[in-house]
C-alpha cells in the first residue's frame, strides 16, 4: 500500500479525533485570529444603530431557533437585545417556533439583568412592560403574520406572562407594523420567507435576518433586491455582530461567538487541508490502476 | 465542576450521542430513544396548552360557539382511521388547499418572483456604481444561464449549449457556497457542545 492509498484509507475515527483536539485547543492556548466584518452584518448593525435613542418604534425580534442550533442563534439574540436595550430602543419579542420560547426568555432575563446590575436609576434600566414586552408562542403563524400587520393584540391578547396585551405600556402605542421600525428574524428554519411573502408584501414591514450557517445562501438574493435590510448568518455573522458592539463600546467583553471563532478557523483549514489530500490521494489512486 | 444535577444529565447525553463516533452502542441507542419520547411528550404538553386550551376549550367554555366549526373541520382529519366515513377527510383538506392556495399565490409571485425579477434588472446607475455595477452584471449572467440550463424543449447546442454550460458553473457556485456554509454550521454546533463540556459541565472555561 503506497502512501496515497493510505492517505485514501484513514480512519475516519482519527479524523473526529484531531477535529475535536482542533475545536478544544483554541480554548486553552490563548490567540486571536482576526476576523473581517460581512457588509450583511454590518448593514443590520447600521440599521439598528441609525435608530435615535428615545425611539418610539419598536424592535421586533422573532426568536425561532431551537435548542439544536443555540451556538449559532443565541449569541445573535444575546447582540441584538443588548444593541437595543443599550440604545434604549423598545423590543418586542414573539416565537412562532414551539421549541423556542424557554429560548427567548432565557436570551430576555440575561441580557436585562446584566443591563440592570450595572443601572443607577430607574431610567437606566431595562423594564419589562415598558422597554420590552414578549409576547410568547402563537400557532397558525401565516394568519398571525397577517394579522399583525392590522393589529398585534388580536394575535396576542395577553403576553408569555398572561398579562392583558393592551394593558402593557409599551403595548399602548405599538398597535401593528407602523409602530415596527424593522422585524429581525432569528430562525433556524424557512420562518423568514413567511414574514417575506405576509408581512413585507402586503404591508411594507422592513425586515431582517439572523440565520443559521445552513440556511443563509438561500436569503442572499433578499439581501442583492433589498427585501432584506441585513442578516447575520451563522456563528461567524453572530461573532461579527459581537465585534461591532465591542468596537462601538456597547459591551466590554468578547462574546461567546467570538471564542468559538478561532476553533471554527482552525477546523475549517483541517477540512480543507483533507479535501485536498483526499482528492490527491484518490486521483492518485486511480491513475495507478 | 458544576453542581447542577441537570447539568451532570445534560453533559452525560451529549458523551452519550458522540460516542457513535466510535461505533453504535447501547448508550447511543439509550439517548436515541430518549430524546425521541421527551420530544414527543413535549410537543403534545405544549399544543395542549398553548394551542388547544387557549384557541378552542376556552372560547367555547365562554359560549363562543363559532369555534364548533373549525373544531368539527379538525375532528373530520381523523376520519381517514374510520373506512366508512373516511371521505369527510376531503372536506378539511380541501378548505385547507384552497386557503393555502389563495393566500400563498399572491404573495409568492409578489415576493419572490417581482422581487427577485426586478434584481436583476441592470440600469445605468447600477452600472456607474463601481462594483456593484459589475457584480450586477454577473448576476444577470448567472440568472440566464441557469435559466438556460432548465430550458430542456429543444436540444442543447450551439449557443444554447454554452450558455447551459455556463448556467452548470454558476450551478456549481451555487453548491460549493452551500456546502461550505452547511461545513460551518455543524462545525458550530460542535463548538457550542464541547463550549457547555468545557464551561458550565467542567468549568475549565469562561
Amino acid at each position: 500500500m503506497n502512501l496515497f492509498q493510505k492517505l485514501a484509507k484513514i480512519d475516519r475515527r482519527l479524523i473526529y479525533l484531531t477535529l475535536t483536539v482542533l475545536v478544544i485547543l483554541p480554548f486553552f492556548v490563548k490567540f486571536r485570529i482576526p476576523q473581517n466584518i460581512m457588509p450583511q452584518t454590518r448593514k443590520l448593525f447600521d440599521f439598528i444603530e441609525s435608530l435615535g435613542s428615545r425611539e418610539t418604534k419598536a424592535v421586533l425580534i422573532s426568536i425561532d431557533y431551537t435548542p439544536q442550533t443555540m451556538p449559532e442563534c443565541h449569541p445573535m439574540a444575546i447582540s441584538l437585545l443588548t444593541h437595543c436595550f443599550k440604545k434604549k430602543i423598545p423590543v418586542v419579542g414573539l416565537s412562532f417556533d414551539p421549541q423556542a420560547p424557554g429560548l427567548a426568555i432565557e436570551a430576555f432575563n440575561r441580557v436585562v439583568n446584566q443591563i440592570n446590575a450595572l443601572a443607577r436609576t430607574n431610567a437606566d434600566s431595562v423594564i419589562y412592560g415598558r422597554d420590552y414586552v414578549y409576547l410568547g408562542w402563537k400557532s397558525g403563524r401565516i394568519a398571525a403574520l397577517m394579522e399583525m400587520g392590522e393589529k398585534i393584540s388580536n394575535v396576542f391578547p395577553k403576553d408569555y406572562y398572561n398579562n392583558y396585551t393592551d394593558s402593557l405600556p409599551l403595548m399602548r402605542r405599538i398597535k401593528n407594523y407602523r409602530d415596527i421600525s424593522i422585524a429581525i428574524i432569528l430562525a433556524a428554519a424557512d420562518y423568514p420567507q413567511e414574514w417575506l411573502m405576509y408581512a413585507q408584501a402586503r404591508y411594507g414591514l422592513k425586515l431582517g435576518a439572523g440565520l443559521t450557517a445552513v440556511m443563509a445562501p438561500k436569503y442572499y438574493p433578499f439581501l442583492q433586491t433589498g427585501q432584506l435590510s441585513g442578516m447575520i448568518s451563522g456563528m461567524k455573522g453572530a461573532a461579527e455582530y459581537e465585534n461591532l458592539l465591542l468596537n462601538y463600546g456597547y459591551t466590554r467583553e468578547i462574546g461567546r461567538a467570538e471564542t468559538g471563532m478561532n476553533s471554527q478557523t482552525l477546523i475549517h483549514l483541517l477540512i480543507i487541508s483533507l479535501i485536498i489530500i483526499g482528492n490527491i490521494g484518490y486521483i492518485a489512486t486511480k491513475k495507478n490502476d | 465542576m458544576s453542581s447542577d444535577p441537570w447539568v451532570w444529565i445534560a453533559a452525560f447525553l451529549t458523551l452519550m450521542v458522540f460516542s457513535f463516533l466510535y461505533r453504535d452502542n447501547p448508550f447511543y441507542k439509550f439517548a436515541e430513544h430518549l430524546f425521541v419520547g421527551i420530544a414527543n411528550g413535549y410537543y403534545i404538553v405544549f399544543y395542549w396548552h398553548q394551542a388547544l386550551k387557549p384557541n378552542l376549550l376556552e372560547p367555547l367554555k365562554a359560549g363562543e360557539f363559532l369555534y364548533l366549526i373549525p373544531f368539527l373541520l379538525g375532528i373530520m382529519y381523523f376520519t381517514r382511521f374510520i373506512p366508512k366515513i373516511g371521505w369527510l377527510v376531503r372536506l378539511p383538506m380541501g378548505f385547507m388547499i384552497g386557503w393555502g392556495a389563495g393566500i400563498s399565490i399572491p404573495a409568492n409571485i409578489q415576493a419572490f418572483i417581482f422581487k427577485q425579477i426586478e434584481g436583476t434588472v441592470v440600469t445605468p446607475e447600477t452600472l456607474n456604481s463601481g462594483w456593484e455595477g459589475i457584480w450586477s452584471i454577473i448576476i444577470l449572467v448567472g440568472v440566464i444561464s441557469t435559466l438556460m440550463y432548465f430550458f430542456f424543449s429543444t436540444e442543447q447546442r450551439g449557443v444554447l449549449k454554452c450558455s447551459s454550460r455556463l448556467g452548470i458553473i454558476f450551478i456549481m457556485l451555487g453548491f460549493g457556497a452551500s456546502f461550505g456554509y452547511t461545513v460551518m454550521a455543524r462545525v458550530s454546533l460542535l463548538i457550542g457542545r464541547i463550549q457547555f463540556l468545557l464551561g458550565p459541565w467542567l468549568g475549565l472555561i469562561k
